[in-house]
């Protein structure tokens, strides 16, 4: 199989090619995430899910009459927890 | 794999290309119709050619200066997203800088925007913000080359990407050892062999950017104003003159099928050119 | 290695353009989208609301409609996309006269404008002028009329995506298998593995970065596609072909609502990076840390 990894043909494959070397760089780790993930990796996760759980509070909970403040808290303590332990 | 006679495949190919051509095929029939025949029954086959469609094209001095902008914006774009795109690929390839790969998916995501999203703030920017003095990047030449990279050169970067990493780092590191400069190894050792993958990016960009249409026809009124919009013109004011949009559509294809029929054999080498390197 | 200011000296001028015309605009776009902002209405000043477009975007039963519609066109244009794509690449891997020359024709409808896609087959299939209407009610008694039936212009605007990007899957899957080794399927053919198990346990386990990489780029594509289905149906019949790209064009800016159109665009966006962000990560980068 390892033969086979270093034909990759496509653009996005041979991307592949290059992780292989780069991840002897030490800003990447692995945290409880499944991933391996520098900070910005874990910021764009937060702001992803900050976003979405907005979103979602606006259709879904905002209506029963809990103000929008309180997703953003929750977002931010989300993010603050993947940041620093992602 | 099995053996079978290669003759067995040619009629599926025939049906295939049918299929494929049947659409370019009928632009060329509406093209040769005069507009009351177009009402009639539709026929397939075709019995008569009226050419005066085309003639009204080509004595069209305004299409033709759209044809010039065209070619001038898809060519300047074409040579400048190859360009910064095969040294930002080299970069991304040769240098161990923090955080490249968020850069490299950061470039992809510019493609991803629907263009109509940014309609608007690109209005705005190139009358309000990218202005020097009186010239504003509106309706020029170089405002539509400029804003043509937002979806061609993450596109350049993509594709070339395996073709520079296909590229031994020991020839590089081989010509740094004679002393050479950095621009003269990425002149003399890296550009010669990225050549079938650098042409094959040219190509393409160049048909996105010479097929464009929506950024087009926001963002020029008059003097960039390109064969597609042109195109468009004949659909929307003037109702339904399919004759003449169809012979502008003929013209329009016409320079990308030549281009393209330049690189037709690297096309797949150019894909592949990463992975035959190994 | 040289310095690695050197390879931000070449990065800098592609991170300076897709600055300017693409961060900025995306900047501008973010704050107008929690303004109210209609130039044209009786109070053209953008005026400061917080998230009050979010909020009325995610109960407005249009663009979800259309968010929808949009899932159903890209989920069928590309999975029909990545078959045929298969099949045909699977073909032109035999050897059989003139495939330099059908290669070519198959290739052709790559180069052909979206716009002019769009407008060739809205000629093909607008009723009473169309060929292909024409066609089936001589032949098969069907009829399609693509300006009444949501289901008719929803099946052509797919079977046009399909015809017009099935050449760019074949070529990206060519390029893979070509490249594969010959050694296992020698191998696996030697141990009496029949067509279905090698392809399912060798060539599709080998080409699988390869077809990752082509779906990427077609959703990618496929989910902004603007020009093709606004010439040929622009839409319609009602809202059944309005997907995001169209229906925020021919919705969002005729009315001038700016503010609002900000927020649904920003939501788009939004929706379409997450997409890919999770494909890229979830398919392709799992793959590197294994292997590498």
């Amino acid at each position: 199989m390892t033969g086979m990894e270093t034909r990759t043909p496509t653009p996005l494959a041979a991307a592949s090619l290059e992780e292989a070397e780069t991840s002897v760089v030490p800003e990447g780790r692995s945290g409880f995430l499944p991933i391996e993930t520098n900070w910005f990796d874990r910021l764009f996760i937060s702001v992803v899910l900050w976003v979405a759980l907005c979103l979602f509070w606006f259709r879904f909970i905002e209506p029963l009459g809990l103000s929008i403040w309180i997703a953003n808290a929750i977002g931010v303590a989300l993010a603050v927890i993947l940041i620093r332990k992602g | 794999m099995r053996k079978k006679s290669p003759w067995i495949y040619v009629p599926f190919w025939i049906v295939i290309s049918f299929l494929t051509l049947f659409p370019i095929y009928w632009l060329f029939v509406i093209s040769v119709k005069p507009a009351v025949d177009l009402f009639t029954t539709p026929d397939i086959l075709l019995t008569s050619f009226y050419w005066d469609n085309y003639t009204e094209v080509l004595n069209d001095r305004l299409l033709r200066s759209y044809m010039v902008n065209s070619l001038i914006i898809s060519s300047g774009n074409a040579v400048l997203c190859t360009t910064l795109g095969f040294f930002a690929c080299y970069a991304l390839s040769r240098f161990n800088m923090s955080g490249k790969e968020s850069i490299f998916f950061w470039t992809i995501t510019n493609r991803m925007a629907p263009p109509a999203v940014f309609l608007l703030p690109l209005f705005l920017l190139m009358t309000q913000v990218y202005r020097f003095g009186d010239f504003t990047l509106l309706d020029t030449r170089i405002g539509m080359i400029l804003v043509y990279c937002t979806f061609n050169l993450p596109f350049a970067i993509w594709t070339l990407r395996p073709t520079v990493d296909g590229i031994p780092r020991e020839l590089d590191e081989a010509a740094y050892v004679d002393g050479a400069s950095p621009w003269k190894v990425i002149t003399e050792v890296v550009f010669p062999l990225c050549r079938p993958g650098l042409a094959v990016t040219l190509i393409l960009t160049w048909v996105f950017a010479w097929n464009e249409y929506l950024l087009a026809a926001t963002l020029t009124n008059f003097n960039a104003r390109t064969l597609t919009t042109g195109l468009s013109e004949y659909v929307t004011t003037t109702g339904t003159e399919w004759g003449i949009m169809a012979a502008i559509s003929i013209f329009t294809l016409i320079p990308a099928l030549i281009v393209f029929g330049m690189v037709q054999k690297h096309i797949v080498a150019g894909l592949t050119f990463g992975a035959v390197k190994g | 290695m040289q310095s690695n200011k050197l390879g931000w000296l070449f990065l800098a001028p592609t991170i300076l353009v897709l600055f300017l015309f693409g961060v900025l605009p995306f900047i501008y776009v973010l704050w107008v989208s929690f303004h109210q902002w209609n130039p044209f209405a009786a109070n053209p000043n953008m005026i400061f609301n917080w998230a009050d477009n979010y909020r009325a975007v995610v109960f407005d039963a249009q663009f979800l409609a259309s968010l929808g519609a949009t899932v159903a066109f890209v989920f069928f244009a590309v999975v029909t996309e990545v078959i045929i794509g298969y099949f045909l690449a699977q073909a032109f891997m035999g050897d059989f006269p003139g495939k330099a020359f059908f290669r070519t024709i198959h290739t052709l409808p790559l180069i052909v404008a979206p716009i002019i896609v769009g407008s060739v087959w809205k000629l093909m299939t607008t009723p009473s002028i169309g060929i292909i209407p024409h066609l089936l009610d001589n032949w098969f008694g069907l009829n399609l009329n693509i300006g009444t039936s949501a289901l008719a212009a929803f099946t052509v605007t797919v079977v046009m995506d399909v015809w017009h990007w099935t050449p760019l899957v074949t070529l990206t899957l060519i390029a893979a298998l070509v490249s594969l080794p010959a050694d296992p399927f020698e191998q696996a053919q030697i141990d009496g593995a029949g067509p279905r198990q090698i392809f399912w346990h060798i060539t599709l386990p080998m080409i699988a970065p390869a077809l990752v990489a082509t779906v990427f780029i077609r959703l990618m594509d496929a989910l902004r596609t603007v020009d093709e289905v606004l010439m040929l149906t622009g839409g319609g019949p009602g809202s059944a072909t309005r997907y995001v790209g169209v229906h925020i064009f021919k919705e969002v800016f005729p009315r001038t609502n700016y503010g609002y159109g900000s927020a649904i665009s920003v939501i788009v966006l939004y929706l379409t990076i997450v997409v890919c962000w999770m494909l890229y990560t979830g398919l392709l980068a799992p793959r590197k840390g294994k292997e590498g």
